[in-house]
């Protein structure tokens, strides 16, 4: 397998964007990766569009083909990937091996959903489609009651508090407000949303015990990477970012039937892998994005994937260790909680974040001495996680 | 504007008795407070200019509160709507919510609008409470009806409130059927829906009365959202 | 509908499973029994959450789910009757409507404290 390098990225603010439609956003940001790689006139061999929602929410399929045809890139083999929230790190996974093999050259992957366009209450029970159809989504379950449901037992398990949840919240919109694509530009303050007695208008409970300041926001947007051979990167002038590892995992899918619900299996093999496959470990980290579709995840994801002992993750964030200027930042770009989350945009959206990172090019959000970035995506409850690790080679 | 005092005798709605609402004061998820007070027919002007932009925006009905809501406080600003509040919520002065509504009799009232900057600061939820709150605690109603244009905004009242339909009185707005708020879900439900701090310390009261401040969108996100510059065009 | 909850038993190394799956979660066997569980039956409730922001046509306020570990290993989660429980305490587990989507009516478990 030879060495695949990321030589173009692309995003657009994530948030409420009325008046794009879907294929607007994606076609846009694909063309972003294109120039920002400076490919010119060179083919692009392969096409992967990650997505979870269009057939339901905007009652549209074949998004890479209508993808390829927006941007008139055939013959390209184009594929539609669809991995719940974990779609944006599949297409990426696709892509590598593509080019990995020899396969093919140049591969483009661009990630979006358009989400804000229905109204709040079908979003969530689109979101809810892709919990176990018998066992869970006829209770009426969404993925904050999943979240809420995990959280009260990790919270228990590992003494994680409230205010630990809120200052993952408080971080990542601090950070949100220096990254410019983020969908959340707002500080906050652990006395608005916890201490003061006026916190439970500002910041109610949604799934208990989450509150609202607990979850991430419904967001539209788009991001995307251009993969190719590592070896072009000299030849189109950019830094040689390289896919050091990938691994991926899958747990069961109903919660009830994993012998720990606290136990995020996935996430710790799927991490393992691409370790092992960087040939790294978690110290040589020098950034990270995690999938904080909830703050508990931020903390549960950051013991599970290695960086910190199970049970330690909190204590980290207390001692300020996971803020940009920490030994191991997490969620620089203000995470899924400020940058947004578009589900199918995520996965890329997160590897976009280390590639700025790992170049240099994170503007106000930018992590010093940043060679080696480590990205999550966690699709479902955690049933299907796939990790990525990427590292400056030039 | 010449205004014929004799004439305006014969044309002006009778009141009745009003008393005011309390200002108080709610400290936001920004760590910053938001004063919500009464305000008077002087300060309507200063209030539409604020209003007068949404009247071109479509999208979640904007155009259409923002229209009656206009004419809702021009109206009363010229002493032809009777028995109207309006309430206000600024932070450092600038305007970011407001509430209207009227009593229909001494123990019905008719909730009107609810316009807000739309930045998940939950000025509409502080607000929105504040004037059921005003209409059953302080002007002793009996119920209060509610309809809203906005579809997830009637979802919510309906939900959040488990409000008790009332077919049978058309409300003012027009639009779906009629729901109320009576005092019996009003007290069961406005400990957790209801905060804030009486009174207002004098310096912020100070702030919010010497001016009612347009909330312009660079106001707003560096003001009240924390950012230190403009996002740049991208 | 049925008053029971079916779950299955590995005919090779007795392991209980719901939902169903088509090899057995322990040994990956292919062959089980189906069991009806009898309800009403006593549970220890694992975890819980009480939602706001609910799928739509749920038209109530707030909706309280959990899941409960029964005495012969089976766990499920449910819809409870109260928001006003503690994770370990005992609850009695019915089947009722638990929610309706285009018109079907769909019924499942349901939980009080017992």
């Amino acid at each position: 397998m030879r060495k695949v390098a990321i030589l173009g990225v692309g995003m657009i603010p994530f948030g409420r964007r009325d008046e794009d439609t879907l294929m607007d956003m994606l076609a846009v940001t694909g063309l972003k990766a294109m120039d920002d790689a400076g490919i010119g006139d060179r083919p692009i061999d392969g096409v992967y569009v990650a997505n979870m929602g269009a057939p339901i929410l905007e009652n549209k399929t074949g998004l890479a083909s209508a993808l390829v045809d927006r941007l008139c890139l055939f013959p390209a083999a184009a594929e539609t990937i669809e991995n719940g929230p974990a779609s944006g790190a599949s297409a990426i996974k696709n892509a590598f091996f593509a080019v990995a093999s020899g396969y093919c050259d140049l591969v483009l992957v661009v990630a979006g959903e358009k989400m804000r366009d229905t109204i709040i209450w079908k979003a969530t029970d689109f979101v809810a489609t892709m919990t176990h159809p018998l066992a869970e989504y006829i209770y009426g379950v969404t993925l904050p009651s999943m979240a809420g449901m995990f959280a009260r037992l990790y919270m228990e398990k590992y003494g994680v508090t409230e205010e630990h949840l809120a200052k993952v919240a408080v971080k990542n919109h601090n950070n949100g407000l220096l990254n410019p694509y983020a969908h959340i530009h707002m500080r906050i303050t652990l006395e608005g949303i916890l201490h003061h007695p006026h916190a439970i208008v500002n910041n109610p409970v949604i799934a208990s015990p989450l509150r609202f300041y607990d979850a991430c926001p419904v967001s539209d947007g788009a991001a995307a990477v251009l993969l190719g051979p590592a070896e072009m990167a000299k030849e189109l002038n950019k830094p040689e970012i390289v896919i050091a590892g990938i691994g991926q995992a899958t747990d069961t899918l109903a919660l009830q039937d994993r012998d720990d619900p606290t136990d995020l299996k996935a996430v710790t093999i799927a991490s393992q892998k691409a370790f092992a496959m960087a040939k790294l470990k978690p110290k040589d980290i020098n950034v990270a994005q995690v999938h904080d579709a909830f703050t508990i995840l931020e903390i549960a994801e950051s013991e599970h994937a290695g960086f910190f002992k199970k049970g330690e993750g909190a204590k980290a964030l207390d001692e300020g260790r996971t803020e940009i200027g920490g030994d191991i930042p997490i969620n620089p770009d203000g995470g899924l909680k400020a940058r947004g989350h578009p589900v199918g945009a995520t996965g890329v959206a997160n590897v976009v974040a280390i590639t700025w990172q790992l170049r240099g090019e994170a503007g106000d959000f930018q992590v010093k001495k940043a060679e080696n970035g480590f990205a999550l995506n966690f699709g479902g409850f955690g049933n299907n996680v796939i990790a990525a690790i990427l590292r400056r080679e030039a | 504007m010449f205004v014929d005092m004799e004439l305006e005798g014969i044309m002006r709605p009778p009141e009745l008795p009003m008393p005011p609402y309390p200002p108080k004061v709610v400290t936001m998820a920004t760590g910053q407070q938001m004063v919500i007070r009464q305000v008077r027919r002087e300060d309507v002007p200063a209030i539409l200019d604020a209003i007068r932009p949404t009247l071109d925006i479509e999208r979640d009905f904007y155009d259409v509160v923002g229209a009656r809501l206009y004419a809702e406080l021009l109206s009363w600003q010229k002493y032809r709507a009777a028995n109207h509040y309006c309430i206000i919520g600024q932070i450092e002065g600038i305007l970011v919510g407001i509430v209207n509504g009227r009593m229909y009799t001494r123990d019905v009232g008719m909730s009107l609008h609810t316009m807000t900057i739309e930045r998940g600061l939950r000025v509409g939820g502080h607000l929105f409470s504040a004037k059921m709150e005003y209409q059953i605690e302080y002007l002793d109603q009996k119920e209060v009806l509610i309809v809203a244009e906005s579809p997830i905004g009637m979802r919510r009242f309906v939900i959040d409130f488990e409000l008790e339909p009332r077919p049978d009185i058309p409300h003012e707005l027009g639009g779906v059927p009629s729901t109320a708020l009576t005092r019996e879900l009003w007290f069961k439900h406005r400990d957790r829906l209801v905060v804030g701090d009486r009174p207002v310390p004098k310096k912020l009261m100070e702030v919010a009365e010497r001016e009612i401040i347009t909330p312009t969108e660079k106001l707003i996100n560096e003001k009240i959202m924390g950012e230190k510059r403009m996002r740049s065009l991208l | 509908m049925s008053d029971k909850l079916t779950v299955y038993k590995c005919k090779k190394c007795g392991r209980v499973m719901y939902p169903r799956h088509d090899r057995c979660l322990k040994c990956k066997g292919r062959e089980f029994d189906e069991i009806e569980m009898p309800l009403p039956a006593t549970g220890k409730l694992l975890t819980y959450s009480q939602l706001f922001a609910l799928p739509w046509r749920y038209d109530v306020r707030f909706l309280t789910l959990g899941v409960v570990e029964f005495q012969n290993g089976v766990r499920a989660m449910g819809q409870l009757k109260t928001p006003d429980v503690k994770v370990g305490m005992k609850v009695k587990a019915t089947w009722g409507l638990v929610r309706e989507i285009r018109g079907e009516k769909l019924y499942g478990l349901k939980f009080e404290p017992a």
